[in-house]
This record gives C-alpha cells, structure tokens and sequence, in this order.
C-alpha cells in the first residue's frame, strides 16, 4: 500500500510516477510530483519506482489569480 | 450595528470588534482578490491594505468582480477602494498602485495581522512567503486554473510554497493553458476569505493542509503535508 495526496492506494511491483499518473488520471499538464517528499522531474516519471510505502503528493501547477 | 446584524450569532459581538480592530494585507486585486476585499469588507474587517500595480483590461471581465465596463484601463486599487466605499464605509482603506518587490514587502506588511496572497505569478508569491516569515504574520494562500481552485494557511515558517512551485522555476501554472473561470475564482477567494477570519479571530483553520477544489468533479480534498 502507498500513500497518494494523504490516501491509501494499492501498490503492485513494476509502479513508476508515470503508471500511478496515468492509473490516477491526472490531466493537467504542469504537473509536481514528490515521493517521500522529493521532486521528481517529469523526464524521470517512466523510470522512477513507486515502492511499496512510499508517500506520494501529486499537485497541479496553478498559479492563476 | 444593524449593518452586521446577519453576522451573528456565526460571529459574536465580542468577535466583530476584533474584527474592527484588525488590518489585513491583500496582494493582488483580480479575480481573487476582488472577492476577497469583498467578503472581508461586508463582514467588517476594519483595515486592509490592498496592492495591486495593474489596471483593467478586458480579457479581466469573465471573473473580476471589480471589474466593469465602466472602469477598463484604471487602477484595480481605486476600483477596490471605491467598492469597499460603497460596500461598508466603516472599513479603511489604503490603496497601493504597486507590483509586490522584494524590496516594499516588509514595508507593505508592517501593521497587518495576516496577508493573503491573491498574485497572479509563481515569483511574487514566494516573494510574499518570504516576507511574511520575516514578519512572522500568517499567509492565507490561493490559487485557480480553470475549474481548479487551492487554498492554504501558511503559518511563518512553514514555507508551503516551497512545496508547491520551487522545483519548477517556472513563473505561471496551468492557467495559462486552461484559464480562469469566473465560479472557481469566487470559491476559491470565498475560502481564502473565511480562513482569513478565522485567523483574526483565533479559531482553528486550515494547518498543514492543502485544500483542493475541484468545481468540474465536484470535489473537495484536503491534503495533509505538515
């Protein structure tokens, strides 16, 4: 089990950023993702592992006023 | 006062006075920050400090609640200062034609019990976040991009931002792509609002959270981060 934005989510082996995105249907194209409090940049989602545990924060990038 | 008659019992006599006595920074006066020195003048905050360095333009008039066909091309600060005019002439106001800097920050704090932070771009916002630790006065963030909306307290200290845009170095967010919808700016100001007063008044808020509108699933969440 994982931890996405604070809620439980089952993890399987094989999970990356980018599976979880796409599983989690995150739309927005400025996108920040932190695992266990660590930015990962978008050219690394294909080959950053989710592991089992870990803590992710999936935000929008909005700065709208 | 039977102006703020419909406030009570939700704020209690003993609270609007506080509420008189208190000075709130609002940095941006578009579609956030209209809404917001709005909610704040009707309920009877006694002081704000509006800034904004822009005029009206017309692509402004799908959500800025200052914003008329009457007043394109002026200052966003004098229509927020005629508005709470007419709104609730018991509130003070002091009107800032400025863009926020590193260097007027502190000095466009100084006296203010909180700040909100209702800009438009990435830097001056950690600008804001900046100078309101140095100041040690609370931070009530907002931000939209089209149908999504997102609030948060920022205690001095906590650097919330830094969580939300540091990586990045980027000056904007989806906005750009996806606009900014007249419904999810009033929401989200309305919510910036509401933690605003509950930070003048002492009750518990928003801590270490961020709170997440999204207007086109109907959904609200709250994301624990500290």
């Amino acid at each position: 089990m994982i931890k996405v934005n604070t809620e439980d989510y089952p993890w399987y082996p094989g999970m990356t950023v980018r599976v979880l995105l796409d599983e989690k249907l995150f739309t927005f194209r400025h996108i920040i993702v932190r695992v266990n409090g660590e930015f990962v940049p978008e050219e690394d989602y294909e080959k950053h592992p989710i592991q089992d545990g870990d803590d992710v924060l999936v935000l929008h990038l909005m700065a709208g006023g | 006062m039977e102006r703020y008659l419909r406030n009570h019992d939700a704020i209690s006599l003993d609270e609007q006075e506080k509420l008189a006595s208190k000075r709130v920074l609002i940095v941006g006066c578009g579609g956030l920050g209209g809404m917001v020195i709005e909610c704040l003048a009707r309920i009877g905050v006694g002081h704000m400090r509006v800034v904004d360095g822009d005029v009206f333009e017309e692509s402004n008039l799908n959500r800025q609640l200052l914003c008329s066909g009457m007043n394109l091309g002026r200052p966003k600060t004098l229509a927020a200062q005629q508005r709470v005019m007419a709104v609730n002439p018991l509130v003070e106001v002091d009107a800032v034609q400025a863009d926020l800097t590193v260097e007027n920050a502190l000095e466009l704090l100084e006296g203010c019990d909180a700040a909100v932070d209702c800009l438009d771009g990435i830097p001056a916002r950690l600008i804001l976040q900046q100078a309101a630790k140095a100041a040690g006065i609370p931070m009530v963030h907002g931000a939209v991009a089209g149908w999504n909306g997102r609030v948060c307290v920022i205690q001095p200290g906590e650097d919330l931002l830094n969580l939300l845009y540091t990586d990045f170095g980027e000056t904007q967010g989806e906005e750009q792509q996806a606009g900014t919808l007249s419904f999810t700016a009033a929401l989200t100001a309305s919510w910036q609002a509401a933690e605003t007063v509950k930070l003048l008044l002492g009750k518990p808020g928003l801590q270490g959270e961020i709170l997440e509108v999204d207007l086109l699933q109907a959904s609200v969440t709250k994301i624990k981060v500290a």
